[in-house]
C-alpha cells in the first residue's frame, strides 16, 4: 500500500480521495528523511534528533491514518446504494387502467423519495429507489412468472399485483409459513395494492395488502342507510357472477351485512363482466320492487345495468355500489342514470396530501382513486420501514432485507394514508380510512364521512 | 315468471340478437365467396365503430357522424384485412389466412385497449329510452331500429348480390372462380370489394352493436366473435338469409336459457345448440337437411 504524506499544495481531500481509491503511498519516495536531505547536523545531538524525528513522524502518521480513516467514514456516507422495488399489474388487456393507475402513482412517490434524498440504509448510506413497473395482463400465470423473475434478482419487494384473480394463485407460490424448511414457497415479500377481494392476504406469511377492507366498509355503510333511511326495508342484489372481485363482495360481505343491518334481502339477478344485454336482469328487479339495489358489479356493467333499468323505468329508492365503481369512468359513462348511486370509498380528494398526490400522479399521465391511492401510499410505508428495519440493500444481503422487510410489515400496527391513519391486521390486511360517496350531477360527493365519525367517537 | 314474462324474455333476446346477425351476415359473406373464415370480423367492426367515435372526441363531429364515419372505417378496414390475410396468402393454405385473422383480432383488441386504456367510451343511442308498448309486451324501440336496420341491410345486400354487375361477379368467383376469370373476372378486384363489402357492414354491425350497448369497450370483442361465429355456422356457412334467422334465434334462446337455468350456464346450452346443429344439420337452419350439394 501506498500512502501520499501531503506537501505544500496538497490536502486532506486528495489524500481521502485516494485512500478510498485503496493505496498508500510516500509522497517523495522516502521515509523518513534522510540526513543527507537535511543538511548538516550537529553529531551530538544527532541521535536525539533522530529519535525526536522519528516520534513525529509517528505522531504524523498517526494523525493522518485518523484522518485518513474520518474520511474514509465520511467517503462511506456519501456512498449511495440502488434499492431496487418493482412493480406489476395489468397495463394491458381491458382493465389496463389499473395498471397504467398505479405506474403512475409508484413513479410518483419514487420520484418523490429520491429526490427528497432518498432512503437512508442500516450503514448510513444513502438508497436511491429504482423502479420497473412489469406488465402480468391481468393473467395468473404472468403474474406468477414476474414475481419468480424478481425473487431471482435483487429486487427487495414486489408491489402489486392489481387484479384478484391473479393474486390469489400468486400468493400460493409463497412460502405460507415463515420458516417452514418443509415449505419450499418463495421467500420473497408481496405487497398488493389493487387487488381488493377480501381475506387474501392469510393465504401465506409473505403477503401483505394496502387495500380497503370491504366488510368493515359495507357492514357500516348498511347500518348507515338504516338509520339515515328506516323507511327502506327491502334489497335486491345483482352481481357480477364470474368476476372474483364482485363475487367476494357479494356472497363474503354484502349478503350478510345486509340482513345484519335489517334489510330483507328479496333476491339476487347475476350477470357476467362482459355482458351487453340487462333486459332480463331488469325485469327481475322490476318484479322484486325492491327499496334498495345493490348492484355488486364493476363500471361497464353497472352502467349497462343502469342504462337497462332507465330504459324499462325501472326506479329504485336508493342504490348501492361496488367500491370498484367509485371513479370517474362510472360517471363518465353513466353519470346521468347512476345519479345518486352510493358507495363506500377509500379515496377522495379531501386532505391537502391527498390533493398534493393527485398533482403529482397527474403528470405521470395517471389518475389517483381508490385504487392508486394505495399504491401511492405503498412505496411512502415501504421506505419508511427500509429505514426503520435496517435494510443494507447489497448485494449480499438481498435475502436478508426482504426477511427485514416481511417482519416490518408483519409488525406493523398503524400507517400513514393520504386519508388518514391506517390500521394494519394481524393477517396482514390493511383497514383504511373511509367514506361514503354518491354520483350528484356527474360528480362524486361526499355524503357521510366516517373518518369524522371515527374521530368524533374516539 | 309466468307465460308473459318467457314471451317477452324471448323478445328481448331476439332482438339484442339482431346486432348478433349483423355480425353473422359478415361471417358468412366472407365465407361464402373466399371459403374462408374471417376471424378478425367482429374486431374490425369494432374497431370501426371506435374511429366513428374518433369523429366526436378528435374532429368535433356531431354523434350522429358516428354512425357513416363507424361506417366508412369499416369498409376501409375491411379491405387492410384482405391485403393483410387473404391477398397474398396461397389459397392453398386456409389455415395461414385463418390463423392470420386471428392474429388481426388479437392485434386490433390490443390497439383499441392501447388506444382507450380499456375504458369503455359511450356510444350513441338511436331512439334512446324509448320502448314501444304492445299490449303486456315492451319493446326496446333502439333494438327494433337494430333489427330494422339489419333486415334493410340485407335486403340491400341481396339487391347488391342479385341486382348489380359487381354481385353478379361476387357469386361467380364464389362459385367458380376459375370459369370467373376465364370470363374476364379480376378475382382480386372482386374478393377485394367483397371484404369492403363486408367490412361496410361489419361497420353498421359495430355501429348497431355500439348503440344498443350504449357502450363501447374492448370487453365485448371476443364475446360477439364467438356469437358471430355460431350464428353462422348455425345459419349455415355461406347464408346470408340463415344468419339473419340464426342470430335472432340464438339471441332469444339465450335469454330463454338464462331465465330458465342461470346466466352461468347460459352459454353451455347455447353450445350445445351449436353442437345440435353440427350434429342433426350440418349444413345450417335454412339448408334442406340432406344432399344440400
Amino acid at each position: 500500500m501506498l500512502l501520499i504524506i501531503p506537501d505544500r499544495g496538497s490536502n486532506f481531500t486528495s489524500i481521502g480521495r485516494t485512500l478510498n481509491a485503496g493505496f498508500f503511498a510516500y509522497a517523495d519516495g522516502g521515509f523518513p528523511p534522510s540526513e543527507t536531505r537535511r543538511g548538516r547536523c550537529n553529531p551530538g545531538t544527532r541521535l536525539e534528533e533522530e529519535t525526536s524525528m522519528r516520534k513525529s513522524a509517528l505522531l504524523i502518521c498517526s494523525a493522518l491514518v485518523a484522518a485518513a480513516s474520518l474520511a474514509r467514514v465520511g467517503a462511506a456516507s456519501a456512498e449511495e446504494r440502488t434499492v431496487y422495488i418493482d412493480g406489476f399489474g395489468a397495463k394491458s388487456g381491458v382493465v389496463r387502467s389499473l395498471g397504467i393507475n398505479s405506474e403512475a402513482a409508484m413513479r410518483a412517490a419514487v420520484d418523490l423519495i429520491n429526490s427528497q434524498g432518498g432512503v437512508k440504509l442500516a450503514d448510513g448510506a444513502t438508497g436511491k429507489i429504482k423502479f420497473e413497473y412489469y406488465d402480468d395482463r391481468c393473467v395468473a400465470e404472468e403474474g406468477i412468472s414476474i414475481v419468480r423473475r424478481m425473487a431471482a434478482g435483487p429486487t427487495l419487494i414486489g408491489v402489486g399485483p392489481s387484479c384478484s384473480n391473479v393474486t390469489e394463485p400468486l400468493y400460493g407460490i409463497l412460502q405460507k409459513k415463515v420458516g417452514d424448511a418443509t415449505d419450499s414457497g418463495l421467500q420473497f415479500p408481496v405487497f398488493t395494492d389493487v387487488a381488493i377481494k377480501i381475506g387474501l392476504a392469510k393465504i401465506s406469511e409473505w403477503s401483505f395488502r394496502n387495500v380497503p377492507s370491504e366488510t368493515e366498509m359495507y357492514t357500516t355503510m348498511y347500518k348507515w342507510v338504516k338509520d339515515t333511511h328506516p323507511e327502506l326495508k327491502t334489497l335486491y342484489a345483482g352481481v357480477e357472477e364470474n368476476f372474483s372481485h364482485s363475487r367476494a363482495s357479494w356472497y363474503a360481505v354484502q349478503k350478510d351485512a345486509a340482513p345484519a343491518a335489517g334489510f330483507d334481502v328479496k333476491g339476487v339477478t347475476k350477470w357476467l363482466v362482459d355482458d351487453t344485454n340487462f333486459a332480463q336482469q331488469v325485469r327481475e328487479i322490476k318484479a322484486a320492487n325492491p327499496d334498495v339495489l345493490a348492484v355488486v358489479a364493476h363500471s361497464f356493467t353497472t352502467c349497462g345495468l343502469l342504462k337497462e333499468m332507465d330504459r324499462q323505468h325501472v326506479k329504485v329508492k336508493m342504490l348501492i355500489g361496488l367500491t370498484s365503481s367509485a371513479i370517474q369512468e362510472t360517471l363518465t359513462n353513466c353519470g346521468k342514470v347512476a345519479e345518486g348511486i352510493t358507495i363506500p370509498t377509500s379515496f377522495a380528494l379531501l386532505t391537502p396530501e391527498a390533493k398534493a398526490a393527485n398533482e403529482r400522479v397527474a403528470k405521470y399521465n395517471g389518475t389517483l382513486d381508490i385504487h392508486s391511492a394505495g399504491t401511492y401510499e405503498a412505496m411512502f410505508i415501504l421506505k419508511k420501514l427500509i429505514e426503520d428495519q435496517g435494510v443494507l440493500a447489497k448485494p449480499d444481503t438481498v435475502q436478508a432485507d426482504r426477511v427485514k422487510i416481511r417482519n416490518g410489515l408483519a409488525a406493523l400496527k398503524t400507517t400513514d394514508g393520504l386519508l388518514g391513519t391506517v390500521d394494519r391486521t394481524s393477517d396482514r390486511e390493511a383497514v383504511k380510512p373511509y367514506l361514503y360517496i354518491a354520483a350528484k350531477d356527474s360528480k362524486w360527493v361526499v355524503m357521510h364521512d366516517m373518518i369524522k365519525t371515527k374521530q368524533a367517537a374516539n | 315468471m309466468g307465460v308473459v314474462d318467457y314471451i317477452q324474455t324471448i323478445i328481448d333476446g331476439a332482438l339484442f340478437g339482431a346486432t348478433y346477425s349483423l355480425i353473422g351476415i359478415g361471417f358468412t359473406l366472407v365465407f361464402g365467396v373466399m371459403q374462408r373464415i374471417n376471424m378478425s370480423y367482429a374486431s374490425t367492426s369494432l374497431a370501426g365503430a371506435y374511429c366513428g367515435l374518433m369523429g366526436q372526441h378528435l374532429l368535433g363531429l356531431p354523434l350522429w357522424c358516428a354512425f357513416p364515419l363507424s361506417i366508412f372505417a369499416s369498409g376501409l378496414i375491411g379491405y387492410l384485412v384482405y391485403l393483410t390475410c387473404f391477398r397474398f396468402i396461397p389459397v392453398a393454405s386456409p389455415l395461414a389466412s385463418l390463423m392470420a385473422t386471428v392474429g388481426v383480432l388479437l392485434f386490433v383488441e390490443e390497439m383499441i385497449v392501447r388506444a382507450t386504456a380499456g375504458t369503455p367510451h359511450n356510444f350513441p343511442a338511436i331512439f334512446e329510452g324509448n320502448s314501444i308498448e304492445i299490449g303486456a309486451f315492451v319493446l326496446r324501440a333502439d333494438l327494433v331500429g337494430v333489427f330494422l336496420v339489419g333486415v334493410l341491410t340485407m335486403i340491400l345486400l341481396m339487391a347488391v348480390l342479385f341486382r348489380a354487375r359487381l354481385g353478379v361477379a361476387t357469386r361467380a368467383v364464389a362459385q367458380q372462380p376459375i370459369a370467373a376469370q376465364l370470363c374476364g373476372m379480376r378475382l382480386q378486384t372482386v374478393n377485394g370489394l367483397t371484404f369492403v363489402i363486408a367490412g361496410l357492414l361489419g361497420g353498421v354491425a359495430g355501429a348497431m352493436t355500439g348503440a344498443a350497448v350504449g357502450i363501447l369497450s374492448p370487453l365485448i370483442t371476443i364475446p360477439v366473435t364467438v356469437k358471430g361465429l355460431i350464428v353462422t355456422v348455425i345459419g349455415g356457412l355461406g347464408s346470408i338469409p340463415g344468419a339473419i334467422v340464426a342470430g335472432l334465434m340464438v339471441g332469444a334462446f339465450e335469454n330463454l336459457f338464462q331465465a330458465l337455468r342461470s346466466v352461468s350456464e347460459r352459454d353451455i346450452y347455447v353450445m350445445l345448440l351449436l353442437f345440435a346443429f353440427l350434429v342433426l344439420r350440418p349444413g345450417g337452419i335454412v339448408s334442406p337437411g340432406r344432399g344440400r350439394d
